[in-house]
């Protein structure tokens, strides 16, 4: 079932946090809960992350808790498989999401494949997190969404959160999830959405979509930063009377495929959205899920709105042409009304 | 001949611009000259870009200043356009001493339509076919395989050109670092790999990056030379570089410079350095400026110029970056329908849906665009006659 954005215990105390915040704030509490638990990474230490995401970590949980690396992707990754292997929980951090491919084998030969090739006698629960995303004229490999490459890997969760509340609550759920889980953390959401969050421990569960926005006339699915895109495009969409029903999927593995369904059900009209570049980004499995599982339910084809099966656009201070813009995504709404 | 693998970087002037060790300087005045101006345009480069980069005309900048020893006295070893060069990030002082033109340079890091790699690149990542330095990824040590494949090439081709890769003391911690240099190693591949050892990468110290006493002595691990020399010390680092380049070409194999440096910036414009190290350290190696112990022994040489030879040295190099800049604050990006050339040879029918799709969207936009401006300009037009009428001119 769909949960309207879970509203957190109210006896709990409450402090406003971003994003980013409200991350450092689940590991913090990691930390404190289970010794097993450590954290490492480029920069992460003394500095506190590139993006200041484990800022405080270290003073306040000693440096053989969390520490920094030599730059080395392939040797954070690895290390961190050896590590479950004699049950400790490790939290690695890689620079931007682009730097990924340098230790993909790792994740691919290594980290996917424990709990499988073992017969679940060794498993490797730990998370990797990264930021990720573009928008903020960082090219290249800092711009990438590399979702694909892990939702097409068995064995890995996919998870991204979009506000603090489910930032630090997907967090905690991630560490203590038996399989290896990787945390997609927008760059642009780090620091430009805050809201109350309880400072005391709590989870948002893997597999639960959130419902963003009510509507009955198209579904909008999406995750990570287009999910304010697309509540962008869905609110001047309602000024001219066409109500969205938008999903933010919150994990792409394991799929709150049931709240997908639900809403196409009801609407009959489906827009999905992702930052990815479109082809073989995961729009496409969702889409093919529909087509499987709700065909007879469609009103009309389902569209995709995705990035452009381009690298990234070109340098400019003004003007990100690659991300689906709300534009782009209002002109997919109007194209599934009138189909 | 200076020896690998010595306990001590090579120096051939001290701090107080004395010559060290017996033998002379064999470089001649006109060459030192040259190379005292290549280093003022790297540390005068690198404060126009901070500038610029306050004023918004570049997203981000990595200095250089502190290391111009290094990637000058290399840039004066190598054969410019001659050698093919795998630079990284940090290396604008370098492409400014090849003589890669600082237009270029700056119309890279201002992404416009006019640079070579037509914006698509961050700043920081050069290239120039026609002086034969090759584009780099953001991947750090990336450069490094691709460059010992180009040497193992050059080698093949029997070529008297060698290929040159930089990198930082980060990147040699990296795979592919290890590879690219075990692969040129057995191959016996052209390859002078160049670390550029300021002793950071970001907030990670030297001990925290290695447990080897310094980069150099990787060389032991492949079976190659490893030098070390001063990287504040143009002239030691101009010596042995090319000492190395010409074994290089001689085709005797790899060889491992590493140049011990220090980066007085941040690590980026992103960066605040006091999280990772102190003041004192920082003013320590302020203190061992390359350019200064430079002018020290071109004083004692009696050829340094005087203050106003220097001054007018610096004023024009700043004014050349002026004129350039005048220039290019005129030209502008690439349009967003360059995002789909290149990405294959040929335009395939998928791209061209989406390149269609989204010119309607742009037509759109531009069109809003004008309407807009439109108005607001009627809007302005109005409201000056309102004032007008109001006599209030
Ligand atoms: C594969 C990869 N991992 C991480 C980064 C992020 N990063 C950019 S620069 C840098 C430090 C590099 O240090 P060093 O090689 O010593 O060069 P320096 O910046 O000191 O000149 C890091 C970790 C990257 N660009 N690529
Ligand atoms: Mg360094």
């Amino acid at each position: 079932m769909t949960q309207l954005a879970e509203k957190p215990n109210p006896i709990s105390e409450k402090k406003v946090m971003t994003l980013a915040a409200a991350l450092t704030d689940g590991m913090d509490i990691a930390l404190e809960r289970d010794e097993k638990v450590v954290m490492y990474g480029e920069d992460v230490g003394v500095m506190g992350g590139v993006f200041r995401v484990t800022t405080g970590l270290q003073g306040k949980h000693g440096k053989h808790r969390v520490f920094d690396t030599p730059l080395t992707e392939e040797g954070i990754l690895g290390t961190a498989v050896g590590m479950c292997a004699v049950g400790w929980k490790p939290v690695v951090e890689l620079q931007f999401g682009g730097f990924l491919y340098a230790g993909l084998d790792q994740v691919i030969s290594h980290v996917s494949r424990y709990r499988y090739r073992s017969r679940g006698r060794w498993n490797t629960p730990m998370v990797i997190r990264f930021p990720y995303g573009g928008g903020l004229n960082l090219l290249e490999q800092h711009h990438d969404s590399p979702e694909t490459y892990l939702t097409h890997t068995p064995g890995i969760k996919v998870v991204f959160p979009t506000t603090p509340y489910d930032a630090k609550g997907l967090m905690l759920a991630a560490i203590e999830d038996p399989d290896p889980v990787v945390i997609f953390e927008n760059i642009k959401l780090y620091r430009s959405v805050k809201e109350e969050v309880p400072t005391g421990y709590y989870t948002v569960p893997l597999g639960k979509a959130r419902k963003v926005m009510d509507g009955s006339d198209v579904t909008l699915i999406t995750w990570g930063a287009m999910v304010t895109q697309c509540e962008a495009a869905a609110k001047a969409a309602l000024e001219a009377g066409i109500s969205c029903d938008v999903l933010d999927l919150r994990t792409l593995v394991p799929l709150d495929l049931e709240a997908i369904l639900e809403s196409v059900e009801k609407t009959g009209r489906v827009v999905i959205v992702h930052e990815a570049n479109l082809t073989s980004g995961f729009g496409g499995e969702i889409a093919a899920l529909i087509a499987e599982k709700a065909l007879f339910s469609l009103e009309a084809p389902i569209l995709r709105v995705a990035g452009f099966d381009t690298m990234h656009s070109p340098f400019n201070p003004i003007n990100h042409f690659h991300r689906p813009e709300p534009a782009y995504i209002a002109d997919a709404i109007r194209k599934v009304l009138e189909a | 001949m200076y020896k690998t693998f010595t306990e001590k970087p090579i120096q051939r002037i001290g701090e107080d611009g004395k010559r060290l060790g017996r033998q002379k300087i064999g470089l001649p005045p006109e060459k030192l000259l040259e190379m005292y101006r290549d280093m003022l345009r790297a540390r005068l480069f690198d404060e126009k870009l901070v500038l610029i980069l306050r004023q918004g005309k570049t997203s981000f900048y990595s200095q250089s200043t502190g290391m111009e020893g290094t990637q000058i006295g290399l840039a004066h070893a190598i054969r410019a356009g001659h050698d093919w060069v795998w630079p990284y990030y940090r290396d604008q002082g370098l492409m400014l001493a090849l003589g890669v033109p600082a237009r270029d340079v700056l119309a890279q890091f201002m992404g416009l339509e006019s640079d070579e790699s037509k914006a698509r690149q961050m700043p920081h990542h050069f290239s120039s076919r026609a002086h034969r330095v090759v584009s780099c990824s953001s991947s750090i040590a990336n450069q490094v395989a691709p460059a010992a494949g180009m040497a193992m090439a050059q080698k093949y081709l029997g070529l008297d050109e060698i290929t040159v890769c930089t990198f930082g003391d980060g990147a040699t911690s990296e795979g592919d670092w290890h590879a690219g240099v075990n692969m040129a190693a057995v191959n016996g591949a052209s390859v002078l790999f160049v670390c550029e050892n300021n002793q950071y990468a970001i907030s990670a110290g030297l001990e925290s990056q290695m447990k080897c006493k310094n980069v150099s002595s990787k060389g032991h691990a492949y079976g190659i030379p490893g030098y070390f020399v001063d990287g504040q010390d143009v002239v030691a680092v101009q010596e042995v570089m090319l000492q190395a380049a010409e074994e290089v070409r001689a085709g005797g194999g790899p060889v491992l410079v590493e140049a011990l440096t220090y980066r007085i910036g941040t690590h980026s414009s992103a960066d605040d350095d006091s999280k990772y190290r102190s003041r004192e350290e920082v003013q320590l190696w302020k203190n061992r400026d390359p350019i200064v112990r430079l002018e020290r022994y071109l004083e004692r040489e009696g050829i340094l110029p005087d203050a106003t030879g220097r001054q007018a040295l610096q004023q024009g190099i700043r004014s050349e970056l002026e004129q350039i800049l005048h220039q290019l604050n005129l030209e502008s990006g690439p349009s967003w329908r360059s995002m789909f050339e290149d990405v294959y040879s040929d335009l395939p029918v998928h791209l061209q849906e989406q390149y269609q799709s989204l010119e309607v969207e742009q037509l759109a936009l531009e069109r809003a665009e004008a309407l807009r401006r439109a108005g607001a300009r009627e809007r302005a037009e109005i409201h000056a006659t309102q004032l007008i009428g109001e006599g209030s001119y």
